[in-house]
């Protein structure tokens, strides 16, 4: 019988061993280190048990044991005059404390740890770790390296926290890293995830409520202008419910509404004369605003005849866009392109000019021909401004657009407007007005999506700034 | 123990066999901007042997960014000569030196791409020199992460980590050229002093592991005895330097350095040379940068 027992005890042993050394490698330091060396450390580790509430250690109390969490969570609280980062934060599973046992000279201990909850924690003895880890300088070396690189983000500033971790290893460990805080912040998720914790987040903020109330008060103020008090100067206008029932009428009075076919085909006409327009702009604009940047000699060639034909207004091109253009489309296509191409050429140049000249010099530094720094740092570099170029010019497109469908054409928003007014169908007029609001929304929306993707670095920059 | 890493045996006198050494001679560079010359640099001459780290302690705006830019080849000087290794980079009939990825800047403000995630700075050179396709750029610059304890960053963007890593992912996507020499224009100006302390441990503890010659300006006297072979104290504009001075301090060091007896006595050797430039620099209201 004693043999059985002393079996059970064995392999309980070597169960806990295996267990030991399963959270030695979730915890970030030792994620390098051989199964064999883990198995030695395993064997000066020590477990201890606390209590929710109970103290580890106290700030100033003599350092020589580092710890690692093995369940429950522990707060970590810098004591005051070390707090540069985040003076509190919670420990759990694979994440190490206590590192101040492997400094040099020993400092006291820099925080004050407590147990939250019923807490297992492992101790190890620095002065053996160290010892044990010299027998394998290589690794040594690199568990060292990564012991520091996990001070240095406990003393990193606020906002600058480097909590992620990367995608490809989330599922392993995603507490490890340096521990706690608040790692649910963006550079973590992705797509769908993102989306519904933005959304949420708004739901719960007061924006929708506010929206809300704006939008109200807008159409309160125009059913009472027009229906209630009927103002003087509101007595022609369409009311709200005037203008509800028409745009939802199966038989519309005056022949628009969400039920006509034809009202689909003025939308489609519209957008795509803005589409064609936007891409034309952004194709020719995107380059030009580079090369005006890029090159002072092109700039001085170029720039002052685009400063001159810059501030012509749209309309005052409406005699010589019929003249130049044949047809009844080119015309509007090339009204509503120009003021498009002006924002976005401007924005662009204005963009790469923004770049930081160490960027362009750092990457001659790295052996980059004028080619690729154009490519790999001019670009990049002035993305933000081409998007901030590219919101303006969907605006602007709209705009122009309905100014030259009102002057010339046959479909679109614009000319339903216009004919609105002349054939005295009031509330058509503002069925378009608003129709062409709520499209301008949706295409100026997706152009700051598609700037978001393609920026990914500064959506988590500006995600990490928002929750510091 | 984090810093020393006692296995690596760094003599103090370096003996690199990659090259990079330096000699400027009677460097002079003259800012003319608006018909009023400026003289930033004034007949400087330094030797820095391969595998120095030489530091460059001046008061803000003495003109040691000039010296820097004139190596890197980011400006012309005016007269003088910068030599590498025997090879003429910038003197006679060619004033601007070619930048090139055998002398790489560490920018003061961090020059890391932010559009690109940290494993993708790290591999920029190779890649677009062409030296290396990326699969083997990405396995090097894996390993190199890892040593120096950045792997946990790798997939990061640089505006999402520390100021204090970002510096060293900057540092490993320079090393990742092999360079000769490293140029550091004040690159931990802007981290606090805990940090800073971290990062003094972790620069040498790449130095020991890669032993380029490093150029290292800053206006931390602290700073340049305690990671320097070398340090030169440089006088206000036009900038020359003042005093030389051997940190006889033996390699490997660790941050038990900066109380012992004889980096006190270094600190008060030179702590009044530097005082005084300093002094003078403030009276003539110099624009710090």
């Amino acid at each position: 019988m004693s043999n059985v027992k002393d079996f059970n005890d064995f392999a309980e042993e070597a169960r806990l061993n295996e267990e030991l050394v399963t959270l030695l490698k979730e915890s970030m330091p030792f994620h390098v280190v051989s199964e064999r060396l883990l198995d030695r450390i395993a064997a000066i580790a020590q477990r201890a048990s606390y209590d929710p509430g109970e103290v580890i250690y106290h700030g100033g109390d003599p350092s020589d044991e580092i710890f690692i969490v093995a369940s429950g969570r522990i707060e970590h609280a810098l004591v005051d005059g070390v707090a540069t980062g985040t003076p509190m934060r919670t420990m759990e599973r694979g994440d190490v404390f206590g590192w101040a046992a492997l400094l040099k000279d020993r400092p006291g201990r820099l925080a004050k740890t407590t147990a939250l909850t019923a807490s297992e924690v492992l101790r190890i003895d620095a002065q053996k770790l160290v010892e044990v880890l010299d027998t394998e300088p290589t690794t040594a070396d690199t568990v060292m390296s990564r012991f520091a690189t996990m001070i240095t983000k406990d003393f990193a500033v606020p906002g600058e926290r480097a909590e992620v971790v990367p995608p490809r290893k989330r599922a392993g460990n995603a507490r490890s890293g340096g521990g706690g805080g608040n790692d649910g912040g963006g550079g973590a998720m992705s797509g769908a995830a993102l989306f519904m914790f933005r959304f949420s987040q708004w739901l719960r903020s007061p924006r929708p409520y506010l929206m809300f109330i704006g939008f109200s008060i807008l159409l309160g103020f125009w059913f009472f202008a027009v229906e209630i008090w009927k103002l003087p100067r509101f007595r022609e206008m369409p009311g709200l419910t005037e203008v509800w029932r028409e745009w939802l009428a199966e038989d519309p009075i005056y022949g628009l509404s969400v039920h006509v076919p034809e009202y689909y085909t003025h939308i489609w006409v519209s957008i795509r004369r803005v589409l064609i327009a936007f891409a034309l702009a952004t194709g020719l604009g995107v380059p030009l605003g580079l090369f005006l940047g890029w090159s002072t000699k092109f700039k001085e060639y170029v720039f002052p005849v685009f400063e001159t034909l810059r501030p012509i207004p749209v309309l005052a091109w409406v005699p010589l866009a019929i003249l130049m253009f044949t047809g009844l489309e080119t015309p509007v296509i090339f009204l509503t392109f120009l003021a498009s191409f002006y924002a976005t050429a401007l924005n662009t140049m204005l963009g790469v000019q923004s770049i930081d000249d160490s960027y362009s010099r750092a990457a001659y530094c790295l052996g980059a021909s004028h080619r690729q720094v154009f490519r790999h740092i001019v670009i990049p570099g002035a993305m933000p401004f081409i998007f901030t170029g590219l919101q303006i010019s969907i605006g602007v497109a709209w705009f122009s657009l309905v100014a030259a469908e009102m002057v010339s054409g046959q479909y679109g928003l614009g000319y339903v407007i216009n004919t609105s007014y002349t054939m005295v169908r009031y509330p058509t007029i503002v069925i378009g007005m608003i129709t062409l609001g709520i499209i301008g929304y949706v295409t100026s929306a997706m152009v700051r999506l598609l700037g978001d993707h393609l920026m990914q670095w500064r959506v988590r920059e500006l995600a990490l700034g928002e929750q510091s | 123990m984090i810093s020393a890493v006692e296995n690596i045996q760094p003599a103090n006198a370096p003996a690199s066999a990659r090259g990079g050494a330096i000699q400027i001679e009677d460097v002079v560079k003259v800012y003319d901007p608006e018909g009023a010359a400026v003289m930033a640099v004034d007949h400087c001459s330094l030797d820095i042997k391969a595998g120095e780290i030489c530091m460059i302690v001046g008061p803000s705006g003495c003109g040691k960014t000039t010296l820097l830019n004139a190596i890197a080849g980011f400006h012309d000087i005016t007269s003088g000569s910068i030599h590498m290794d025997g090879e003429l980079l910038c003197g006679p009939g060619k004033p601007m030196a070619e930048p090139g990825s055998d002398r790489i800047v560490v920018f003061q403000n961090g020059a890391l791409f932010p559009w690109r995630t940290n494993l993708e700075n790290v591999i920029f050179g190779p890649v677009m020199q062409g030296t290396m396709t990326k699969a083997q750029a990405i396995d090097k610059a894996r390993g190199m992460m890892a040593d120096a304890g950045l792997n946990d960053v790798e997939y990061n963007y640089p505006g999402e980590i520390s100021s204090g890593v970002r510096r060293r992912v900057e540092i490993v996507r320079a090393l990742m050229n092999d360079p000769k020499v490293l140029l550091f224009d004040e690159p931990y100006r802007a981290l606090d002093s805990l940090t800073k302390s971290v990062m003094h441990e972790a620069l040498l503890e790449i130095y020991y592991r890669n032993p380029v010659t490093i150029f290292f300006i800053t206006h931390d006297l602290e700073e340049a005895l305690f990671v320097g072979h070398r340090v030169v104290i440089m006088t206000t504009r036009p900038c020359k330097p003042k005093k030389i001075l051997d940190v006889d301090i033996p390699h490997p060091r660790d941050y038990g350095v900066l109380t012992s007896k004889r980096f006190r006595e270094l600190m008060e050797e030179t702590v009044d040379a530097v005082h005084e430039e300093a002094l003078k620099a403030f009276d003539r209201g110099e624009k710090e940068g």
